[in-house]
């Protein structure tokens, strides 16, 4: 691990694009795997020694956080968007128009925003959290993590979960499988393990809802298709049980939940037929969720008692009430993001004046030991007692006259660097370089 | 001494702050929330515990014979129910419908007769009186839980029928989970309301049997009231178990449970309004209220 000094002041460097500024195609091109990423961390530290790095590559985004000192050569943009491109084997200059480049504070912003899934595609989306602490993990195994790295991503992992428990912006569910699993049919079954579930036909939206049911706890699940062979393949692939298209009368009258997704031109169940089969029914609910396009399901099914009927675009409608839902929690996670970006900050800042309080400390301790050591020789008759509560005294007394300044320097250290105290710290004590 | 100086706003207060934290789900997001909200409703419980326990103590009859002191304990059955189901159910947002029919009950509860009954002298009387007592307790928690989960049920029937997602804090049970306790508070209301007409009219007939003066007149409206109350349970309990297996079947249920707290409070508002020797004297005036307050 390097072990670049955070005391003295170090700036912060982010370049990289997301799904916001790179095209899909050059995103493919630039995004890194994880032993891609090790690799390219090693060459970092080995091009740029001393200096800190962590890159965070995913299918959405590639960033390269690094730090050093100010007059490090890994600090420029340009050094290190070449460093990307020379990792990646792709020219720099397809990559300066599209590639971002931040620095110091509104680095720490940008990565506490995209560690809470505010910067993601789908708002509030919960992976990216897992996503930015595999980068630091990686770079720690790297060593290219420094102190102040490894401070920005444990700022960054606390403000995503400040994000995600004090606001609702993860919460609500926004894709159609997840929305109407849990939105829709957990609202009418309290439990899917004694449920029937039936597919019919087995797009890749109708896999996904299944997946979302078995998490759910649904298990008797069966595959109806038109080809019979299609169903027994299906429902081998789907651990589900095969059923003949001919038997969709039956399959109908006992399920609990159907999933539709044919591609019939036409709708599979019309009203007439469906209330011959509700009667057999004996009153249980039925949620249907027509995920075809044309529906599978006459829509008026819909207004029987005790069926619950749903296609695709009730679902989107329902994904967008939640996707908007989530845009009003957005204030409030950006003042949450402000908040501990400040904080961080002046802790960054407050931290660049070690060096001198310790140098303040060390020459006042050194002149509290002279003088003491004096008295005692002055006072030889003075017990070990007394001379312990002597020299406590002598500490206390320092200690408080130290305090005034070291409580100017912190609040001087919220609006940025507090050079000026320094400096004046220096030249008042006439503390060395 | 400490307990006397706890009074009903005491604890309807507390109740009163755990409904608004209730009610404040619908409008923010907060993390402290939950344990204010849970910190009060065990406030008030405790006061309202230590003041019933006072209560007993202090009286001369029957011990919480009274039926202010009934609408009390029935209060305390719902508040700790309410406190229960918060504490295994943090998401659901029972509060906004529990406890306002508990604020009520507390309510009632101070212009209800608070004499304890004077009827019940010896040790055979007293044991029908506490059980037929305990069987009021009963039905009315169920028809009050019954119309709770009756309510929860249209909320979340109507929600699906509009297809829309759930209203932020606002997440209801499942109809699945919701029809199973309308259809067994509805029975056990039903069991329980005529369980206590019966063990109410056996107390009776031991009084009757001691002299007209210790007992309620058979003619007297209160038993006639309590009848009709058990008549309409058990008739609901019965359209709800014929219609249990038809597609409309949870709908009327839901309906008949919400219906049957509206014919409670008419039968307690009833109560109020006719003269009986049943449960002690006639309904408190307000100015009796401040010495409760107090």
């Amino acid at each position: 691990m390097t072990t670049a000094p955070a005391s003295t002041a170090t700036t912060l460097t982010l370049v990289g694009g997301s799904h916001r500024t790179v095209p899909l195609e050059l995103r493919e091109r630039l995004a890194f795997s994880t032993e891609q990423a090790a690799a390219a961390l090693g060459r970092f530290r080995d091009r740029f020694p001393g200096c800190e790095a962590v890159l965070l590559s995913t299918c959405n985004r590639v960033e390269l956080y690094a730090a050093g000192e100010p007059e490090s050569a890994a600090l420029e943009a340009a050094s290190l968007v070449s460093f990307l491109a020379d990792c990646r084997g792709l020219e720099t200059a397809r990559l300066e128009p599209v590639i971002s480049r931040v620095q110091d504070e509104a680095v720490v912003r940008h990565l506490f925003g995209v560690a809470a899934g505010l910067d993601s595609m789908v708002l509030g989306e919960p992976q990216i959290l897992g996503q930015v602490k595999q980068a630091w993990t990686l770079a720690r195994e790297a060593g290219t993590v420094g102190p102040l790295t490894a401070g920005m991503f444990q700022a960054a992992l606390r403000a995503a979960k400040r994000v995600t428990n004090e606001t609702g912006v993860g919460r609500e569910r926004t894709s159609i499988p997840s929305v109407a699993v849990a939105d829709f049919a957990a609202a009418v079954f309290e439990t899917f393990a004694d449920k029937r579930v039936l597919l019919i036909g087995a797009g890749k939206m109708a896999t996904e809802t299944l997946r979302y049911l078995r998490e759910a706890g649904a298990r008797d699940v069966t595959v109806l298709n038109r080809t019979a062979s299609r169903a027994v393949e299906l429902a081998a692939r789907l651990a589900a049980r095969p059923a003949a298209f001919t038997d969709l009368a039956d399959e109908l009258a006992a399920a609990d939940l159907v999933v539709s997704t044919t591609g019939a031109e036409e709708s599979v169940v019309s009203l007439e037929a469906f209330r011959e089969i509700a009667s057999r029914r004996e009153g249980r609910p039925l949620v249907v969720l027509d995920l075809a396009v044309p529906r599978d399901f006459d829509p008026q099914i819909g207004d029987l008692p005790n069926v619950w009927l749903y296609s695709v675009d009730d679902l989107a409608a329902a994904c967008d009430a939640n996707r908007k839902s989530r845009q009003r929690e957005m204030p409030a996670a950006l003042a949450i993001i402000e908040e501990e970006t400040l904080r961080f900050m002046a802790d960054m800042h407050h931290r660049t004046t070690a060096p001198v309080i310790e140098q303040l400390k060390a020459g006042w301790s050194e002149t509290g030991e002279a003088e003491l050591e004096r008295l005692f020789r002055r006072l030889p008759d003075l017990g070990e007692t007394e001379q312990t509560e002597i020299r406590q005294a002598f500490e206390r007394y320092a200690a408080k006259l130290l305090h005034p300044p070291l409580v100017s320097l912190r609040s001087e250290s919220r609006s940025g660097p507090p050079h000026g105290l320094v400096d004046a710290l220096k030249r008042l004590f006439q503390l060395g370089e | 001494m400490f307990l006397s100086g706890i009074s009903v706003v005491c604890f309807a207060a507390s109740y009163a702050v755990a409904l608004g934290c209730e009610a404040s789900r619908l409008l923010f997001r907060s993390g402290v929330r939950s344990m204010v909200m849970v910190g009060f409703a065990s406030a008030g419980l405790l006061a309202h515990t230590l003041y019933l326990g006072w209560r007993a103590a202090a009286e001369s009859a029957v011990p919480l014979s009274s039926p202010a002191d009934l609408y009390l304990l029935l209060a305390w059955l719902l508040a700790a129910g309410y406190l229960w189901l918060t504490l295994a159910n943090p998401r659901t947002p029972v509060g906004l419908f529990l406890l306002p029919i508990v604020l009520v009950l507390v309510g009632v509860a101070t212009f209800a007769p608070d004499v304890p009954s004077p009827l019940l002298q010896d040790s055979t009387s007293r044991a029908w009186g506490w059980f037929h007592a305990a069987l009021h307790l009963v039905w009315t928690v169920a028809v009050v839980l019954g119309a709770v989960a009756g309510a929860m049920w249209l909320i979340q029937a109507g929600r699906l029928a509009r297809k829309r997602p759930p209203t932020r804090g606002f997440r209801m049970p499942s109809l699945e989970r919701l029809a199973l306790v309308m259809h067994r508070t509805l029975a056990i209301a039903a069991w329980a309301a005529a369980a206590a007409f019966v063990s109410g009219i056996i107390l009776n007939a031991i009084q009757y049997r001691r002299g007209a003066a210790e007992s309620v007149p058979w003619t007297d409206l209160v038993i006639v009231r309590m009848g009709i109350m058990v008549l309409w349970l058990i008739v609901a309990d019965g359209v709800a178990l014929a219609l249990r297996r038809r597609p409309r079947g949870d709908r009327v249920t839901a309906w008949l449970a919400v219906v049957s707290l509206l014919v409670l409070a008419g039968w307690i508002a009833w109560g109020f309004a006719i003269p009986s020797r049943h449960g002690g004297s006639a309904a408190r005036p307000v100015v009796a209220l401040v010495e409760v307050a107090r």
